[in-house]
């Protein structure tokens, strides 16, 4: 099943990062592919993305679950596919760093260099398509009030026979979809931050 | 037409203009000959339509064929080419285009190391129904290819088209049961392949062409580089001015202009004036846009049509959400070939062989001349929970929620009318006869289950007859369809026997070339089968070639 896990450095307040990380609202449209989404209460939540299927882009919609609101560190789901048969989860983990180094992408462990390669060219076309936020990390954004590491991890596995297909149509956009959901909230608090 | 520049940004001998198959198989034949070529190429990423489609090759009694010993003639092929022509083919086109598509697909395998297969068991359209026609030999394929093998133009080709599952052989995919069979294809195998990017289908057909052209021979290729004028002088082609980057970008050709670029099935104006077919949609992608029309136009170039009754269209639908290439994707319906699958018009009645689209395509297009209307249209595609427990719709397996705003549901055929806005009183009539033959496995009213293609290609094989089945399991199920065309076009540049386009005065128009659906389909007439669009590309593109270096 696809797994990918994106972590990035800001010179933010660890709460900073928790107080806009906990309301869903502050952050959804910066989801790659974002339609709408629709709290059902503190822990539910309906979403409807665009999401890319190897050569297709088709409405996907689906439930996410929050099974822990361990403020001011981690953020842990669930989610499970309204129109398509699939499930997954993944956390947001935010963790004090002073001394983080550049940002890193680090999906699956064992990768070879074919599919760090497809993903690097997937990468390119993304930013491309979806106007994907490039910034510097922590390392190299100058003098600030502390680190903060934000760490998104996605892990989402297709069901039905064609599981196996749609596993690997869907890897190489995963990963530059992490990226981009972890590098807005961060480039929104830096921005946010300067402008204050 | 423009005149002269100034100067020329580029000076080559041969500009192949489009990037599928014609294009590409005129360049590598010119470069062959020692000619310096460019491709240039609207769209960004090389390949064409011929590389977002199925990739079969018709070619009769093919070197393929003789290998594995599979028996077939010249004779028999036109025979069978000539019943599909109707009698509208141009005979000179028709002889030159028999006389060279072996030697054009040898010499790309040859020259060009197209990997070429024999796609066995998969019988002509109209097998066993007319003479000439073939239980199976004569659809070539390609072998997987690895993407990685373009370099630089690994992702600015297709690497997958959504019209056919990637990672698999034709072969394959009747080995596992067809697309009835969908659900048992062996998924981990095709899932392996899409990671490491070996391609099939059109996709790997055109990577193998590709690779020879930009990799092996060093051909330059502009990819978002349209042509938007040919230059003229007295009267002979001599260039193009293409726009890249925004700016003019002037190529002088020195032997000649191959215009490779399809047709217009993305330009409605001229789909409605030359298909005159309601509600047309495309399945290509959104380049062809008419180009060869407007460019030949203005040079004086004839053009020509054939009857657009039987050529390649069908019937589907785009599910709320889905889109490929920046545009709504239209999917053609195989459903409908299925067994517990039928087709209805607004009068709730059948009035076709559905599993057969060689049988349903001139009934869509029949006239009520008392009503000044196409009865037929729109198609509606009815199945019940029989159909829904075993195959598919698209990709929306048996078992996974049906999209929304595509499909209605009802519990009973009356209900189910009401809801498409069909007579109900016609689909419950058509359904209580229906059931009954299919009961027997037969279809007396219009022959489900007698084409052997049908059988193999959407049949499911544990059924007596593949084709049918009863539609009695509520609830019932119906989608609306509209028209899906795939690129062949009624309409194109008329051409001579060595693939140079002809002027409006009925001579030759010196330097300038047209190939594939750039052309008229004067060579074949009036009748399509799968694989000859890509067998005509490859063959007149390889014409082309040898004429503009004067090896013809």
């Amino acid at each position: 099943m696809p797994e990918v896990e994106y972590t990035t450095t800001a010179k933010l307040r660890v709460d900073t990062v928790w107080e806009f990380v906990k309301e869903m609202d502050n952050w959804a449209h910066f989801v790659t592919g974002y339609q709408s989404h629709e709290k059902l209460d503190e822990t539910d939540s309906v979403w409807t993305l665009k999401g890319d299927v190897g050569v297709l882009a088709r409405t996907l919609k689906f439930q996410v679950h929050v099974t822990e609101w361990g403020g001011p560190e981690r953020v842990t789901f669930e989610l499970k596919g309204l129109n398509e048969e699939m499930s997954g989860g993944g956390l947001l983990l935010i963790q004090s760093d002073d001394a983080a180094g550049a940002g890193s992408a680090d999906s699956a462990p064992g990768r070879g260099f074919l599919a760090r390669w497809i993903e690097a060219v997937f990468r390119f076309f993304f930013r491309r398509v979806h106007g994907a936020v490039k910034r510097a990390p922590a390392a190299d954004a100058g003098p600030g009030p502390g680190v903060a590491k934000l760490t998104f991890r996605l892990r989402i596995e297709p069901g039905g026979p064609m599981a196996p297909m749609i596993s690997a149509l869907m890897r190489p956009a995963m990963v530059p979809a992490a990226e981009d959901l972890a590098n807005k909230i961060m480039a929104h608090l830096e921005a946010r931050q300067a402008g204050a | 037409m423009a005149s002269q520049p100034r100067s020329w940004d580029l000076e080559v001998d041969l500009v192949a203009v489009g990037s599928g198959l014609g294009a590409i198989s005129a360049a590598l034949t010119a470069c062959d000959l020692g000619a310096e070529v460019v491709v240039l190429e609207k769209a960004p990423k090389l390949g064409g339509v011929s590389g977002y489609g199925g990739g079969e090759v018709f070619v009769p009694d093919n070197h393929k064929m003789r290998e594995l010993g599979i028996e077939d003639s010249e004779a028999a092929g036109r025979q069978y080419l000539e019943f599909l022509s109707a009698g509208f083919a141009d005979p000179a086109l028709m002889d030159k285009l028999l006389s060279s598509m072996k030697t054009a697909v040898e010499y790309m395998e040859r020259k060009a190391g197209v990997k070429w297969i024999c796609i066995e068991g998969l019988p002509d359209y109209y097998h066993p129904m007319v003479p000439g026609a073939h239980p199976g030999g004569r659809y070539l394929s390609v072998d997987l290819f690895k993407g990685a093998e373009l370099g630089e133009w690994q992702h600015k080709t297709y690497a997958m088209t959504p019209h056919v599952p990637p990672g698999a052989l034709h072969r394959e995919m009747y080995a596992w049961g067809g697309l009835a069979k969908v659900t048992q294809w062996d998924y981990e195998l095709i899932g392996q392949r899409i990671s490491e990017d070996l391609r099939s289908f059109g996709p790997g057909m055109m990577g193998y062409f590709i690779k020879a052209a930009m990799v092996d021979r060093g051909i330059p290729a502009h990819v978002e580089t349209p042509v938007r004028e040919l230059v003229a002088e007295d009267g002979v082609v001599v260039g193009v001015r293409a726009e890249r980057d925004g700016r003019d970008f002037n190529v002088r050709a020195r032997r000649g202009v191959v215009l490779a670029i399809g047709g217009y099935d993305n330009n409605l104006e001229m789909a409605r004036q030359f298909e005159a077919m309601p509600d047309w949609n495309s399945a290509c992608p959104p380049y062809l846009d008419g180009d060869n029309l407007v460019l030949g136009g203005e040079l004086g170039a004839a053009v020509a049509a054939v009857p657009p009754t039987n050529l390649a269209m069908f019937y589907g639908y785009n599910i709320p959400g889905e889109e490929a290439e920046g545009k709504p994707l239209f999917r053609s319906s195989w459903e409908c070939g299925c067994p517990h699958a039928i087709w209805v018009n607004q009068a709730g009645q059948r009035f076709c062989d559905e599993s057969f689209y060689k049988d349903y395509q001139p009934r869509l297009r029949a006239w009520d001349g008392q009503q000044q209307r196409m009865p037929n249209l729109p198609p509606f595609l009815i199945f019940d929970q029989n159909y829904r427990d075993r195959y598919p719709l698209g990709s929306f397996m048996p078992g996974q929620p049906l999209p929304e705003g595509l499909v209605t549901q009802a519990d009973t055929p009356r209900q189910l009318a009401e809801k498409l806005g069909i007579d109900a009183d016609g689909l419950e009539a058509t359904l209580k006869r229906y059931n009954e033959f299919a009961a027997k496995g037969e279809d007396p009213d219009f022959g489900r289950g007698r084409s052997s293609w049908s059988r193999r290609l959407v049949g499911d094989l544990d059924y007596p007859n593949p084709n049918v089945g009863a539609l009695d399991k509520p609830p019932y199920f119906g989608v609306r369809l509209v028209p899906v065309s795939v690129g062949i076009n009624s309409h194109g540049l008329k051409t001579n026997a060595d693939a140079q386009v002809v002027h409006v005065r009925g001579h030759a128009i010196s330097g300038f070339y047209a190939v594939g659906n750039s052309a008229a389909l004067l060579d074949l007439g009036a009748g399509y089968q799968s694989g000859t669009s890509n067998m005509r590309a490859i063959t007149w593109g390889y014409i082309a070639g040898l004429h503009a270096l004067g090896k013809a």
